[in-house]
């Protein structure tokens, strides 16, 4: 599905961004790419979507159309403040004939009843639940998401997780997702790519053999986590 | 003691009061100082306090402006007036959305045309007035031009910097959707840059009022501020007074049209105003 061959992004006089960078997603796979800050982690996201150009190496879709090969979502919802929420999903389509399916999206997410809401009287949770929606709606070939939930309180953050694996099971949606967040990557993610340095480089790589849906408190989780932890040097002897 | 002419003056306001709530009507909490200024006003005329040829009596200014209108000769100024600061309104804004657009998006524009028009922008009003004269004759071309310099300025710096002000996390939403060019200003930096937009054109429109005031002191044969004029010459006061207040009026007037048209298209802004 998606091939990342060779890839460097550096800056700042290579303090900063990531280094040869090998990776590859299959269809419908979930990968999360876990890493303290500063590794390059973002930066990956915004040279797979485009955002950056300045890279070196080669990245390679399945896509047929290369504008619906990625979709992203970033840590703030980045709603049109003066586009209501229905406005806000369907931005972006341009077109009239994915109604149907910019309304069933907006059931999925639960906002049915705030089409006519402005982004201000959203809360956090709320706004973000658009966001998704709304990256959801030109159906990407991969979505890529960057620290999607950081900005939300613990509660909201575990019903949107709920929220992304019912979506993962309907529309099988190939994931790229950058997080700080352990937890919410060993949920999520069928497999977690861990990043360390600077720049960042892949330093490890962990299956998660476990079936979705998890159990957040499962004890093979928290094993995972402890390995995760030693590879991000965090544990203490 | 004012407060207890005012009650006895004006009773009809006072039955409104008790039926909308009046410290949270705008229009009754904004009058308050007004009211109560005239009011000292028309009696320290009538008591004498102060001579009439030099402040004459809100009531006799009054009856000045209605003569005027009864009369027919009024209409014909107040006309010529709001005539020269909307057309200058239109063409001043014309000009600040071409120019300000073409330095907002594009950078080699804004390097090369932005300093001219900030030194531009340093000389007084009044100082063009001798040169469109000159230029353009004492006709209505010339007072026009000066009212559009005046509006021109306002309306083109909140545009460049309500431009080059919008998110750069919007327009990257954007990207990811592969807007072109045109889909990304008409889409999200247009109605990005709306507030700032709206701000100029308000101290635009008030900044062309201030110019046509200026135009027609100093060579018109009609208009508000010529009446001033002829006001002074003519040792009448009262017309004097009348002119500023009828430009107040009119001024206040064309303000709140676009104070209006400010909150209705900008209820999405998440701010004091729209606090509920």
């Amino acid at each position: 599905m998606l091939a990342v061959e060779k890839v460097s992004r550096i800056f700042q006089g290579g303090k900063a961004g990531f280094k040869n960078v090998n990776l590859s997603l299959e269809k419908g796979e979930v990968v999360g790419v876990l890493g303290t800050s500063g590794c390059g982690k973002s930066t990956l996201l915004r040279v797979l979507s485009g955002l950056d150009e300045n890279f070196e190496g080669e990245i390679k879709t399945e896509a047929n159309d290369p504008n619906q090969a990625f979709g992203m979502m970033f840590q703030e919802p980045r709603l049109m403040p003066w586009l209501n929420v229905w406005e806000n999903i369907v931005f972006g389509t341009g077109k009239k004939d994915k109604k149907q399916e910019a309304f069933e999206l907006m059931k999925t997410v639960g906002l049915e009843g705030f089409e006519n809401h402005y982004p201000k009287d959203l809360s956090g949770g709320m706004a973000q639940r658009a966001a998704i929606a709304r990256s959801l709606l030109i159906r990407p070939e991969i979505l890529l998401l960057d620290e999607p939930f950081s900005a939300l309180d613990a509660f909201t953050k575990m019903q949107l997780q709920d929220l992304l694996l019912d979506i993962f099971e309907k529309h099988q949606t190939t994931t790229l997702l950058v997080t700080h967040d352990i937890d919410e990557a060993l949920y999520l993610c069928d497999r977690v790519i861990i990043m360390r340095g600077q720049p960042g480089r892949i330093e490890s790589q962990i299956t998660v053999e476990a079936k979705r849906p998890r159990k957040r408190g499962d004890s093979y989780l928290a094993e995972l986590k402890q390995d995760v932890l030693k590879e991000l040097d965090f544990t203490k002897e | 003691m004012a407060s207890q002419t005012e009650a006895a003056v004006r009773p009809t306001t006072k039955k409104e009061k008790t039926t909308i709530n009046p410290l949270k009507s705008n229009v009754v909490v904004g009058s308050l100082l007004p009211v109560t200024l005239i009011i000292i006003w028309e009696m320290a005329s009538r008591g004498g306090f102060v001579e009439p040829h030099l402040l004459p009596a809100p009531t006799t200014v009054l009856e000045e402006v209605i003569t005027m209108a009864q009369e027919g000769e009024l209409w014909g100024h107040i006309w010529i007036t709001l005539y020269r600061v909307f057309a200058g309104f239109l063409l001043g804004t014309g000009a600040a959305i071409l120019l300000g657009a073409a330095t907002g998006y594009i950078k080699i524009v804004e390097r090369v045309l932005d300093p001219m028009l900030q030194a531009l922008r340093a000389i007084p009003s009044l100082a063009w007035v001798p040169l469109f004269i000159l230029w353009l004759g004492i006709g209505e071309t010339s007072k026009i031009t000066l009212v559009a310099v005046g509006v021109f300025f306002p309306v083109y710096l909140n545009l460049t910097s309500g431009i080059q002000g919008v998110d750069r996390k919007l327009i990257e939403v954007g990207r990811m959707y592969h807007f072109t060019a045109l889909q990304q200003i008409k889409r999200i930096i247009l109605p990005a840059s709306l507030p700032s937009f709206l701000v100029g054109l308000r101290s635009g429109l008030s900044l062309g009022w201030m110019f046509v005031v200026a135009a027609e002191l100093l060579g018109a044969s009609e208009g508000l501020g010529y009446l001033m004029v002829f006001g002074q010459n003519t040792s009448a006061p009262e017309l004097v007074i009348a002119s500023i207040l009828l430009f107040a009026i009119f001024g206040k007037i064309t303000d709140e049209i676009l104070k209006r048209i400010q909150t209705r298209t900008l209820k999405w802004q998440d701010n004091m105003e729209n606090a509920s």
